[in-house]
């Protein structure tokens, strides 16, 4: 208020002008300075008054207005500590879990791309979804017949995030970094500027392999390069290629994707010359659809519109080209809708989190709102006075919504340091691996302004209701008889609501985390159907040397002779990803013999692993039918392929699946034949619905990135230093990465994850009941309280201690029953919704039977407490009292 | 200040008209407008110098006049008060409705003809 001290000021000094001048004035009429003084002083009278009236005469702005209802609600606040504390913690409680869980499905799914007008940024192309992750994608040709016949996009790009093997110079060593390749138009399209140097020019995309240059991320500029300025036109290595630096992304530009923070750029130009397959000519090929697509819609086009232009031009080439592009399906997407859609676990176990996190706030307002209207009758004196005195009933609930507000605020602040409590163990969600990928998790100004809004809405949804009871006062009869006025029906009606509702919120919370927690346990119980320790991992991907096709394959031949020698090492087995990590996972198409697929559409996508011979057994992975893979599985010999059971019982429910045959990937593809059933473990995470997946050889698939699962005699750890001295010896330029035990990654993945999971749901399911305990505790001690008259009266009278412990009892326990009714039957339909996320048909009775019972003996508790207390009253003592 | 003649405590908004009129002559610092309102009445009006200031930030307020910092004669810091344009209007209008009022009372307190103003 220093602009009211100003004014304070000023006003000061107008009156010492006056005496001044007063004073000067006598003096000079001829009194002596001391007479002229008094006189002066007395011809003004007394200043404080003159002070006060002027005051009074500037009136009051809204802002002072606001200001002075925020000092009293401090003071109001100050003055009764306990309720302060329990409300304000309550609160703290609620939005930092809101907080926590916001920055979550803020890195997870909702943050917007880093761009200028993100939300008229689209991706488009065709469906290649696998196994219910979606994904949409093109290859290059696609892309340029889309982008000529398209008229709904201010420029549409191509992209595609690949790893590269970076060196500064021919000897320096490589490390991994994941880079994009990018068509000319990408960062004009986005909106980005370079932070230096210069953007690609149109012409950079249009020769393969020509333009051999480098726009770097400013992560690694400032990392690797220590932001040097003068950068541009330095040259790099990337997997041995000489790029020229021509300039460095701003770093607010962080990427397209939630995960990876590409280090670089270079033209899609480039891209040929990455590949150490050259029958694959990644320009060319139609039906190699690795990249992503991603256009700005014209003002006013509608994603609709964009998709039905999309559909249109999806059929012309159809037509055109039935071999690569007959049953696709199309699709323009929203961002959102891509990110939901990628992943939907993570979309549906963010919005899981979310609502529970949403389901404590509400708790916790309750429990805030429950303590405001406790105190109504408290402050309805106050109140009642302040009526008398000329208040309007407007501005005393403006007062009692600042004072919840000052609550909220306080308890927004104290829940921001919950949520970065919170956001620290969420970040335990980062896979650890050698490349860049990690979730960023973080409180930034999104979630402050989140949890802002937040702290506002719930001081509304606590403050108004008290607000508007507590000041709907009768003032002459609560200024006469002070706190013994009776509440009307609505009010207690209002406020056993709020407690039922309490504890049907807190039984939901405890249920759905006790659910999870049993799946996830029941889950893990099993096992994921194959080994996961004694078994070390190593990954390679010569390409990133600039191996060719067949220095690849001679190079894993090595490895597979080589590895199964190393003293220590039982088995070793080549493969093309490990279980658990979705990031390694092929994915092929399969059209059995005799299968129909319906016109229109795409075949389905079914996850696949390549691996050699030596995979099952190295794996313990049971073959239930027919074979593993042989030596005798070469390229020249019959096409073979290993499925699970899921997939046999998919296709062939009711007989043998071994000895039936499936064209790979296309109509006219190869046939295949099924040589082996296996049993159908977990292939990406631990409480995924079971799903179809297809083992090839290697042999006969060959692959350039393969990981290496030796099994170990001992520890597994100890193989690392044997293995790697074994592939120095192999070449001693091969760099060698995500070395680590499979036990610490499927600890992680399987173990670590969901812990994470059920560690916050488990958290929020005791917040909300040690809220609604708080809750129920304190309305039954103050309703007890409320009553100790009529309690004075009926033991003065004769009743005995038991008839009202029993009374205040009743009370609490039927409203907690009634909230446990309410509670059992909302959890009913949250499993129902739980089961369609964890794939499981499981009733679990045995939650219900565990988690009811002892809400309903904790609640008995809280409820026991005050209303023993209440039937302990010395009557006499009440009854004088009032 | 001892004048033989009796005073008249002035009326509720009466002050603010006489503040209004003598600010018409030209800015004025509130101690100078104190001693021109009780000098224009020959000291039988009674100004009490005090709610001379309530006065004052009252028309401020309303607009009517506006304060602004100046230095005085004796190179002073003083607080100067000026008429604003919405003032004087509200003067005019002021007066006439005084105007109207004192030839009523004249009317009923003396016989006609006996009229008269000060």
């Amino acid at each position: 208020m220093k602009f009211r001290r100003r004014k304070q000021e000023s006003l000061d000094d107008e009156i010492r002008d006056y005496l001044d001048r007063e004073t000067q004035f006598n003096m000079e009429a001829g009194m002596s300075p001391e007479e002229a003084h008094y006189a002066a002083q007395r011809k003004l009278g007394s200043t404080s008054l003159v002070k006060e009236n002027t005051r009074a005469a500037w009136g009051w702005t809204s802002i002072e207005r606001f200001w002075q209802d925020l000092v009293y609600g401090f003071r109001m606040l100050l003055k009764n500590p306990g309720f302060t504390l329990v409300a304000v913690i309550s609160l703290a409680i609620g939005i930092g879990a809101n907080s926590a869980m916001f920055s979550l499905a803020d890195g997870l799914v909702l943050r917007p791309l880093p761009v200028p007008h993100p939300n008229e940024v689209v991706t488009a192309g065709y469906n290649t979804s696998v196994g219910g992750f979606g994904g949409i994608n093109a290859s290059y040709r696609d892309y340029l017949d889309f982008r000529n016949a398209s008229k709904s996009f201010d420029g549409l790009f191509a992209s595609s995030t690949y790893t590269f093997g970076f060196s500064k110079g021919p000897d320096s060593p490589a490390q991994l970094k994941m880079g994009m390749l990018v068509t000319g138009n990408f960062f004009r399209v986005l909106h980005v500027d370079p932070e230096l140097g210069r953007d690609f020019t149109e012409d950079e995309d249009k020769v393969p392999g020509r333009d051999a240059v480098v726009i770097l991320g400013h992560d690694l500029w400032n990392k690797d390069f220590a932001s040097d300025p003068a950068i541009l036109g330095k040259k790099i290595r990337l997997s041995g290629i000489e790029f020229t630096i021509i300039g460095v992304a701003p770093e607010r530009f962080t990427g397209l994707d939630n995960y990876v923070r590409p280090s670089l750029f270079i033209p899609v130009a480039m891209w040929p010359r990455f590949m150490s397959d050259p029958k694959i000519n990644p320009l060319e090929a139609r039906d190699y659809r690795q990249l992503n697509l991603k256009g700005r819609l014209k003002p006013g086009i509608s994603v609709e519109q964009a998709q039905a232009e999309f559909t249109g031009i999806a059929k012309a080439l159809e037509r055109a080209y039935p071999e690569t592009n007959r049953n696709r399906v199309v699709e323009v997407r929203t961002e959102l809708q891509r990110r939901i859609e990628r992943s939907p676990p993570d979309a549906q176990i963010t919005a899981m989190l979310l609502i529970l996190a949403l389901a404590v706030l509400l708790v916790a307002c309750a429990n805030v709102a429950g303590l405001l209207l406790s105190r109504a009758p408290v402050r309805a004196r106050e109140m009642a006075l302040r009526l008398a005195i000329g208040a309007g009933r407007p501005r005393l609930i403006r007062q009692l919504l600042t004072e919840s507000l000052l609550i909220a605020l306080t308890g927004g602040l104290l829940g921001l340091a919950i949520g970065y409590a919170g956001v620290g163990f969420l970040n335990h969600l980062s896979p650890p691996t050698d490349l860049p990928v990690q979730l960023s998790v973080q409180l930034d100004e999104r979630a402050l302004i989140f949890s802002l809004t937040v702290s506002l809405l719930s001081a509304i949804f606590f403050g108004l209701a008290p607000a508007m009871q507590t000041t709907r006062t009768d003032v002459i009869s609560a200024l006469r008889t002070a706190g013994a006025e009776t509440p009307h029906r609505r009010r207690l009606f209002g406020r056993n609501a709020l407690v039922a509702g309490q504890v049907a919120l807190s039984l939901v919370l405890l249920m759905v985390s006790t659910f999870i927690y049993r799946g996830f346990q029941q889950t893990l119980g099993a096992g994921p159907g194959f080994r996961t320790d004694h078994l070390l991992m190593l990954s390679f991907d010569p390409t990133l040397l600039r191996y060719n096709e067949t220095q690849t394959q001679q190079f894993y031949r090595q490895i597979a002779e080589r590895a199964s020698t190393v003293p220590g090492v039982k088995s070793a087995t080549l493969a093309s990803g490990v279980p658990m990590d979705g990031s390694n996972l092929g994915s092929v198409t399969i059209l059995p013999e005799g299968f129909q697929i319906p016109k229109g559409q795409q075949n389905p996508s079914i996850f696949s692993s390549t691996v050699d011979e030596h995979y099952f057994d190295t794996m313990d992975l049971q073959v239930v039918h027919g074979r593993g893979f042989r030596a005798s599985d070469t390229s020249t010999s019959p096409r073979v392929a290993v499925v699970n059971e899921q997939l046999a019982k998919h296709y062939w429910p009711d007989r043998d699946a071994i000895g039936k045959r499936f064209r790979l990937n296309s109509p006219d593809g190869p046939w295949v034949e099924i040589v082996g059933v296996t049993k159908t473990t977990k292939y990406l995470w631990i409480a995924e619905s079971p799903m179809d997946f297809v083992y090839l050889p290697f042999a006969q698939h060959p692959q350039t990135q393969m990981t290496l699962l030796a099994q170990s005699s001992g520890d597994a750890a100890n193989l690392a230093l044997p293995l790697r001295q074994m592939i120095r010896e192999i070449d001693v330029n091969q760099p060698v990465f995500d070395v680590r035990t499979f036990d610490d990654f499927y600890q992680f993945r399987a173990v670590g994850q969901p812990n994470v999971v059920i560690r916050t749901v488990g958290m929020m399911g005791l917040m909300g009941l040690v809220l609604a305990l708080v809750g129920l505790y304190g309305l039954v001690s103050y309703a007890a309280t409320r009553r100790s008259r009529e309690i004075g009266i009926r033991m003065a009278i004769g009743a005995a201690r038991g008839t009202v412990l029993r009374m205040v009892l009743r009370q609490g326990v039927v409203l907690t029953l009634i909230g446990i009714a309410i509670g059992l039957a909302a959890s009913f339909c949250a499993k129902r919704l739980l089961n369609t996320i964890f794939a499981s048909d499981d009733v679990d009775f045995v939650t219900y039977l565990l988690v009811a019972p002892a809400l309903l003996a904790v609640t008995a508790l809280a409820v026991y407490i005050p209303a023993r207390r209440a039937s302990r009253i010395d009557a006499m003592r009440v009854l004088r009292y009032e | 200040m001892s004048t033989g003649n009796p005073k008249i405590d002035l009326l509720q908004g009466t002050l603010d008209m006489l503040i209004l009129r003598t600010l018409l002559f030209g800015p004025a610092h509130g101690h100078a407008i104190a001693h021109a309102i009780e000098r224009g009445s020959e000291d039988v009006l009674q100004v009490e110098h005090g709610s001379l200031y309530p006065a004052l930030h009252r028309l401020v307020k309303q607009r009517y006049i506006a304060a602004k910092d100046g230095l005085s004669e004796n190179n002073r810091k003083a607080k100067y008060y000026s008429l604003t344009a919405l003032g004087r209007k509200h003067l005019t209008a002021e007066n006439s409705k005084w105007d109207r009022l004192a030839q009523a009372i004249a009317r009923i307190m003396r016989p006609a003809g006996e009229e008269g103003r000060s």
